[in-house]
């Protein structure tokens, strides 16, 4: 049943050359910024390529180009709205397809962390197999609170516009390093890849609040889709 | 099968406003534009919109059931397909989800003529041809009971809407209650065998025929009439003292007069004298406003020969002779 459900968010993302090039335009550009490094001869080029571009605007922008091609650009109660007329429990369909997109979010954003941690591996960053191990565990973690944020973002507006408003949302609040920058993935993830904390908290307690975040939105979204 | 108990709902600008209604197994309509709210009863049945008071029951329980939900067919002006899969995928999809046996999705697609249709994405089909894969699904399900159709011969693919007709009364012989909402009296009086009239959210009237109706229409009842010879059967028509009105329309002769009974007499004196063959003879389904006025009608009709009757029940009796 569950494969059933995840069959046409699924198809939407390998189907669709249009949302596969979104994504591969996204991972590129990352890729690029980290060979940049790697060719000035950046002594923490892992560090400021991971904090600087990487969690700070591809990942988020990345996770929000993978929800929209798993939604199918529309708002999450209209992606699943076709499983919903074949007699799919709404809450089952939304969770289904969510947890497509975060399975997406997790897998891209941990290997393309540990691919920008190897190329742009400079000698004043920590050994490169584990910075490239602990990288891919922060991109892990941002990729599913991402995605998760960005699907429960999906289920306000017609067409899904809460996505936006919500990463608009993340850029302005999670600049800052005060009590509004805990609420998004963005402060969690920049302490996580080394830059600075929200109110000074640790690695392991902002990789708690990733995955809170992401199990929060992913029970909101969800239930919101119950209602819809 | 589906009961209405007391339903208000509301959908800027619609309000629907506490009906009750109740149908079982066989062909009905709710005959009304989509501001008449034929559109979101449907939706209310199928539990895909919100109740703002009173109760659905489908199938003896509430829609939301996941054993009722996956017997419901909802087929709307526009449905919503998964555009990425492949209409044969789609009816696969949905046989997993309904929890039937998957079958052959191409000879399903074929049962209305579109198993043309049976290798190409959903994103690439024409609206007509998306609605016809829809409705394929629905008439061809194993599970499902009750259909729920909006305009089901409206922006139709013409391969399927000639087959949609018989398939969907075979549906109904089965036992399965389709409910068809519509804002066009021939449609509901061609596929459907009872019909609700809707104004404005609420009921106008009910009806078990939309030509009988037509009698008590304000312009009176129409007949239209396909024959070898239209202008010697327009001449004969005329002379009819029965016949208020007669006109040529699309190669057939429309006569209209105040009684069906003698419409009909006076048609087939008419068709005797001119000689002519005729090969279709119907009666017209009244226009919309012509249904509601004569629904109307009937009720002041049966108001008024109720109040009559109590009337000279409740009279004292009169004196009889000394």
């Amino acid at each position: 049943m569950i494969a059933a459900l995840a069959r046409p968010s699924l198809a939407r993302v390998f189907r669709t050359p249009r949302s596969l090039l979104a994504v591969g335009a996204w991972a590129v550009l990352a890729l690029g910024f980290a060979l940049a490094a790697r060719s000035r001869g950046s002594a923490n080029g892992a560090d400021h390529v991971l904090v600087g571009a990487y969690g700070a605007l591809i990942l988020p922008l990345l996770a929000y180009t993978l929800v929209g091609a798993v939604l199918g650009a529309r708002s999450l109660s209209g992606a699943t709205a076709p499983l919903v007329l074949f007699g799919a429990a709404p809450a089952r369909a939304a969770a289904v397809t969510v947890g497509v997109a975060m399975v997406a979010g997790v897998v891209v954003g941990a290997a393309l962390a540990s691919l920008v941690a190897l190329l742009a591996h400079g000698s004043s960053d920590p050994p490169a197999a584990s910075d490239a191990l602990a990288s891919a565990y922060a991109g892990a973690l941002g990729g599913a609170a991402y995605t998760a944020w960005f699907a429960l973002g999906a289920s306000f507006g017609k067409r899904g516009g809460g996505r936006a408003v919500l990463l608009v949302v993340d850029w302005v609040l999670g600049l800052g390093h005060g009590v509004m920058a805990v609420v998004t993935p963005r402060a969690h993830l920049r302490n996580l890849l080394g830059g600075a904390a929200p109110m000074g908290w640790s690695g392991r307690a902002s990789a708690a609040a990733l995955v809170v975040i992401a199990g929060a939105c992913l029970l909101i979204a969800v239930r919101r889709a119950r209602r819809a | 099968m589906i009961t209405l108990e007391g339903v208000a709902a509301r959908r800027a600008p619609l309000t629907l406003a506490r009906l009750s209604l109740s149908w079982g197994p066989g062909m009905h309509s709710l005959v009304g534009t989509p501001a008449d709210g034929g559109p979101l009863m449907l939706e209310l049945v199928a539990g895909h919109a919100r109740l703002r008071a009173g109760r659905v029951r489908v199938l003896d329980a509430s829609p939301d059931d996941a054993a009722v939900r996956r017997q419901i067919a909802l087929v709307l002006l526009e449905p919503p397909l998964p555009d990425a899969l492949t209409a044969a995928a789609v009816l696969t999809l949905a046989a997993t989800l309904r929890g039937e046996p998957p079958g052959d999705p191409v000879a399903r697609l074929a049962s209305l003529g579109v198993e043309s249709l049976a290798p190409r994405r959903v994103g690439t089909l024409a609206p007509e041809e998306a609605r016809a894969v829809a409705l394929a699904e629905a008439v061809t399900s194993t599970c499902v009971r009750v259909l729920l159709l909006e305009e089901p011969l409206v922006g139709m693919d013409p391969r399927a809407a000639a087959r949609l007709p018989e398939a969907l009364r075979a549906r109904g012989r089965d036992g399965c209650a389709v409910l068809v909402a519509t804002a066009s009296l021939r449609d509901a009086a061609d596929l459907t065998d009872d019909h609700v009239l809707l104004r404005g959210g609420t009921v106008g009237g009910k009806t078990a025929s939309l030509a009988e109706l037509s009698a008590f229409s304000p312009d009176g009842v129409r007949m239209r009439i396909v024959a070898s010879d239209p202008q010697a059967l327009l001449a004969a028509v005329a002379s009819e003292d029965a016949v208020e009105a007669v006109a040529r329309r699309d190669g057939a002769v429309v006569a209209r007069g105040r009684d069906a009974t003698a419409l009909a007499a006076a048609v087939g004196r008419a068709i005797v004298i001119s000689g002519v063959d005729v090969s279709e003879m119907r009666v017209e389904p009244p226009s919309m406003d012509d249904a509601r006025a004569a629904s109307a009608g009937v009720a002041t009709a049966t108001y008024e020969a109720a109040y009559a009757r109590t009337l000279a029940a409740l009279a004292p009796p009169s004196e009889g002779p000394p």
